[in-house]
């Protein structure tokens, strides 16, 4: 009885792979629904240039926002007079102003991702985050970061379908490896960066450093920081027991740990407490925070869980 | 309370390994390499303060706990440790394990033999020896016999106690302790472990060079048996059957008579602790036949040794004493003649006759020492000095008298006769410095000495006795003594026994009686269970020295034919009768049972090692256990 049921499959993977696919990281069904899907930030933070996000401030377009009070300096012209009429006091009417929205997103390229598909889901979403932002008018901008004291490398300011390619092959192009942790990685973008918007990291946050001040400036370049925690299914959930020597694929840097089965409990409260480091630090500065697995697919991902966390629509 | 002592304890040395155990385990040697994304995770973990609290370094370090205890456990058992038992430890430790007849009673309720139990306790023994310890089995029965060096192979001295069997013989305990002082002059022997029923004689022979820990074993149920059988022949072909029952307790039963496979008839005996019955039987029989008596006790009783339970016994063809005389030895043949069931050669008619020398006779008596050329089993020389015996006495016999200074009353050939008042005038006299051992190394018994030497010789040659009366009866007045009809009676008594015509008596177990079969030729015997044996017969013809341990017809086969069968009984009243002996009077001094079971010392190494596997086993699945959490 499975067998028509393989047959359907085959068939069906027939018709999909009969049209070329334009990336290797996603498929284009996946590609198809990710287009029509927008990033949704907590607060819209524009840059200056005409975009399809409406602005939060008055605008010029015809799309009534609010009232506001008039004040010494405003322009005369943009007093709605019947309110005048009525109350005796000048108001001013504002409008919805449609601006556009930098999409920044970084890739943690470090020997960390490496393992268990991390470096690979990393770069699916990021394709994914960046195909929303193009098809959205956004402008967007790639970065990876792997080497410390290396720059990162980068695909900045896109715009466009057309731009889409350039993002694929970047994103493609990227190979894992080196040792830069991921706030400095952070600041080490910041220079690099102008614009605000919506900051997307991905990485698995695991440092030895403070990304709290990352954070920081994130937010102060008025960037929305959307943080993606992506670890490995045995990050997450250890099999190990008895006395091991860990060793740490970027720094090479030894540990031994004795009756590792014994702090396992352990692992999971400092994992944990990790996670909700980050939550606070991210929700405080107005972000988003969001813990994944590897193992997860990247369809689960999006269509799944950020969908169902409001992270896009 | 006593402190475990130890066997090995250079062996505590061991507990140095503890020292890189743990060094090794802090070194963390042999951990495996996990490759990781990042240690942040795991330093953060490991820099807990719960992590790194007392309590949770020890459970972190429980698997060295682990080891250590496990390594100190095999040390301990390395170092032989042992509860000392009551009783003095000896290095070198001799058991002695009787396995007479009479260990084979069987106790009423549990159905054991008193073997089985002493080789429980002797198992214990050897299970708990201490390595530096060493046993020595030595079976008990009629004589010793060593099953086993002074060794410490447990294998060794289990299987040769597995092996041992129940011999249907008496226990001589003086034997055993004999062996057991010649294994005393190559090791230190301090103590002889001894376990019996008891059942020997109270009176031992032995001056004791070391301790005796007699360990009785408990009695067993009440026994019956059958302690004699032998026939005498009336008239023939008459035979006055004998059996006499004894019971070592009230027992009554019915002992049947079997010939040849056929029943003749019961007899019932109802006896008392300590009582013998005796019951005949009359048997008609002109042709050898072979007699079976069975003992079987009443319903309701029981008998606790079977051995005893049965005898047998051979009826020789019924025939009157084929008795040779030398014609001129006419003295001799006059007191023949009136003996019954006598036939007496040469008749009067065959008088020289060369046919008559070339038969076969019970008894020669003749007075040259060619006589030993006709077939006799006993024969009578008069007169005759052999061989081997003229370089010891001066020849020739002096003229002189001389007289019986001393004979020996209990000879069967010199029964009931007064030899004071003979006179002899031939003087035999012993060679300067010739002394009586000269006369039994040269296989000789000296029955009567005279003045000056021996005057009456036993030679005894496998199946044949010969007697020389060193001087001619004529030239002394034994022939006019009341002595010489009885001598020449005793000859013909000897005779008819040694031929076994007139009266046979069951043979017992030990040694089967001499048979004369084919000279130098291999034969098989084939005990009663069914083994086998190969026995040469020597060159005169004589099958003797052939072992006999447990009761029942012996076949001796040359090849697929049997040549003869002997049949063999225990017949020894102290084995039917059970007594136990609780005290043993050796010549100097006397021990006792002992009142309680030998407390050996109890090795613990195995103890330890089972503890040791089973910290293993905890060890292997603590490090091994599934993950929580």
């Amino acid at each position: 009885m499975q067998r028509p049921f393989r047959r359907c499959r085959a068939f069906s993977m027939e018709l999909t792979s009969s049209k070329p696919r334009l990336t290797g990281l996603l498929s284009n069904e996946t590609l198809a629904r990710v287009e029509r899907m927008r990033l949704v930030p907590n607060r819209r933070r524009t840059n200056r240039a005409q975009g399809e996000h409406l602005s939060g401030k008055g605008g010029t377009s015809i799309e009534f926002s609010d009232y506001r009070d008039y004040v010494a300096g405003d322009d005369i012209r943009r007093v709605d007079w019947n309110i005048f009429a009525r109350l005796q006091r000048p108001y001013l009417k504002l409008y919805s102003h449609e601006e556009e929205m930098h999409v920044t997103v970084l890739v943690d390229a470090s020997s960390s991702m490496r393992s268990e598909e991390k470096f690979d889901r990393a770069r699916q979403l990021a394709a994914a985050f960046s195909v929303m932002g193009l098809m959205g008018g956004e402008r967007v901008s790639v970065f990876a970061c792997n080497h410390s004291g290396a720059g990162p490398e980068m695909e900045t300011r896109m715009a466009g379908r057309v731009s889409t390619r350039r993002v694929f092959r970047f994103l493609e192009n990227l190979e894992p490896g080196g040792d830069v942790p991921v706030e400095h990685a952070i600041e080490s973008m910041l220079r690099l960066h102008h614009g605000r918007g919506i900051a997307i990291v991905l990485s698995d946050f695991l440092t030895f450093g403070d990304v709290s001040r990352s954070f920081n400036l994130l937010y102060s370049a008025g960037l929305e920081l959307f943080a993606l925690q992506l670890l490995g299914p045995s990050e997450i959930d250890p099999e190990i027991t008895g006395d091991v020597r860990f060793v740490d694929s970027e720094t090479g840097d030894a540990l031994d740990i004795s009756s590792a089965g014994e702090l396992l409990g352990l692992y999971h409260e400092h994992r944990l407490g990790l996670e909700q480091f980050l939550g606070e630090q991210s929700r405080k500065r107005n972000g988003r925070f969001v813990s994944l697995s590897s193992g997860k697919s990247v369809e689960r991902i999006l269509f799944e869980t950020l969908l169902r966390q409001g992270w896009v629509q | 309370m006593n402190w475990p002592g130890f066997s090995a304890i250079a062996n505590a040395w061991w507990l140095l390994l503890l020292i890189p155990l743990i060094i090794f385990y802090f070194l963390k040697l042999r951990r495996p390499r996990v490759e990781i994304a990042s240690l942040a995770l795991w330093q953060s973990v490991v820099n807990d303060q719960r992590v790194n609290s007392p309590f949770q370094k020890f459970r972190r370090n429980i698997l060295l706990w682990l080891q250590m205890a496990l390594l100190i456990l095999l040390v301990l058992a390395a170092m032989q440790p042992f509860f000392v038992g009551g009783s003095a430890r000896s290095r070198y430790l001799p058991v002695l394990i009787d396995c007479s007849a009479s260990m084979a009673a069987t106790d009423a309720e549990t159905g054991k033999s008193r073997l089985d139990l002493a080789k429980q306790r002797v198992r214990e023994v050897v299970e708990n020896l201490l390595p530096d310890q060493r046993v020595s089995l030595i079976a008990m029965h009629s004589t010793a016999q060593r099953l086993t060096e002074f060794t410490d192979n447990k294998r060794i001295l289990l299987d040769a106690l597995d092996q041992l069997k129940i011999r249907d013989l008496p226990s001589r305990l003086e034997d055993a302790l004999r062996m057991t002082q010649v294994l005393a002059r190559t090791v230190p022997v301090e103590s002889v472990l001894v376990y019996s029923d008891g059942n020997f004689p109270q009176r031992v022979s032995f001056d004791l060079p070391f301790e005796i820990n007699y360990q009785q074993l408990p009695p067993a149920g009440p026994n019956a048996g059958i302690t004699a059988f032998n026939a005498r022949q009336t008239e023939p072909p008459k035979w006055d059957v004998f059996l006499r029952v004894e019971s070592s307790a009230a027992l009554a039963g019915t002992v049947s008579l079997w010939q040849d496979g056929q029943k003749l008839g019961n007899a019932t005996f109802v006896l008392d602790a300590g009582q013998s019955q005796r019951i005949t039987f009359d048997v008609e029989s002109d042709v050898s036949s072979r007699l079976e008596a069975k003992l079987e006790v009443d319903d309701g009783g029981y008998d606790s040794l079977t051995a005893d339970n049965v005898a047998f016994l051979d009826l020789p063809t019924a025939r009157p004493l084929r008795a040779y005389v030398d014609p001129e030895l006419t003295s001799y043949q006059h007191a023949l003649q009136g003996a019954q069931n006598v036939e007496m050669f040469p008749s009067n008619g065959s008088a020289g006759n060369g046919d008559v020398r070339t038969a076969a006779y019970d008894l020669v008596i003749s007075s040259k020492l060619d006589g030993r050329s006709i077939d006799a089993v006993t024969r009578l020389f008069i007169g005759v000095i052999p061989e081997d015996v003229a370089p010891l006495i001066v020849m020739p016999v002096l003229t002189g008298l001389t007289e019986f200074i001393d004979w020996d009353r209990s000879s069967a050939l010199l029964q009931h006769m007064q030899l004071r008042d003979v006179q002899i005038s031939e003087d035999v006299t012993k060679q300067p410095g010739v002394e009586d051992a000269n006369f039994e190394a040269a296989g000789y018994s000296i029955l009567a000495h005279g003045n000056n030497g021996p005057l009456l010789l036993e030679r005894r040659t496998g199946a044949t006795v010969e007697y020389f009366l060193l001087f001619q009866t004529e030239n002394s007045t034994l022939p006019y003594r009341v002595a010489f009809p009885i001598f020449v009676s005793n000859a013909v008594q000897i005779a008819r026994q040694e031929a076994g015509i007139s009266e046979v008596r069951a043979s017992k177990t030990s040694v089967l009686p001499p048979r004369e079969v084919a000279a130098d030729t291999e034969y098989r015997i084939v005990t009663p269970s069914g083994e086998s044996e190969a026995v040469r017969s020597g060159k005169d013809g004589i099958l003797n020295g052939v072992a006999a341990f447990e009761s029942g017809r012996y076949r001796i086969m040359d090849g697929g034919s049997e040549v003869v069968s002997i049949a063999v009984s225990l017949l020894d009243p102290l084995e039917t009768s059970l007594a136990s002996v609780e005290q043993i009077q050796f010549d100097e001094l006397s021990v006792k049972a002992a009142d309680e079971l030998l407390d050996t010392d109890r090795p613990l190494w195995s103890t330890l090692a089972a503890i040791a596997f089973a910290v293993l086993l905890v060890e292997w699945w603590f490090f091994q256990r599934p993950a929580v959490g």
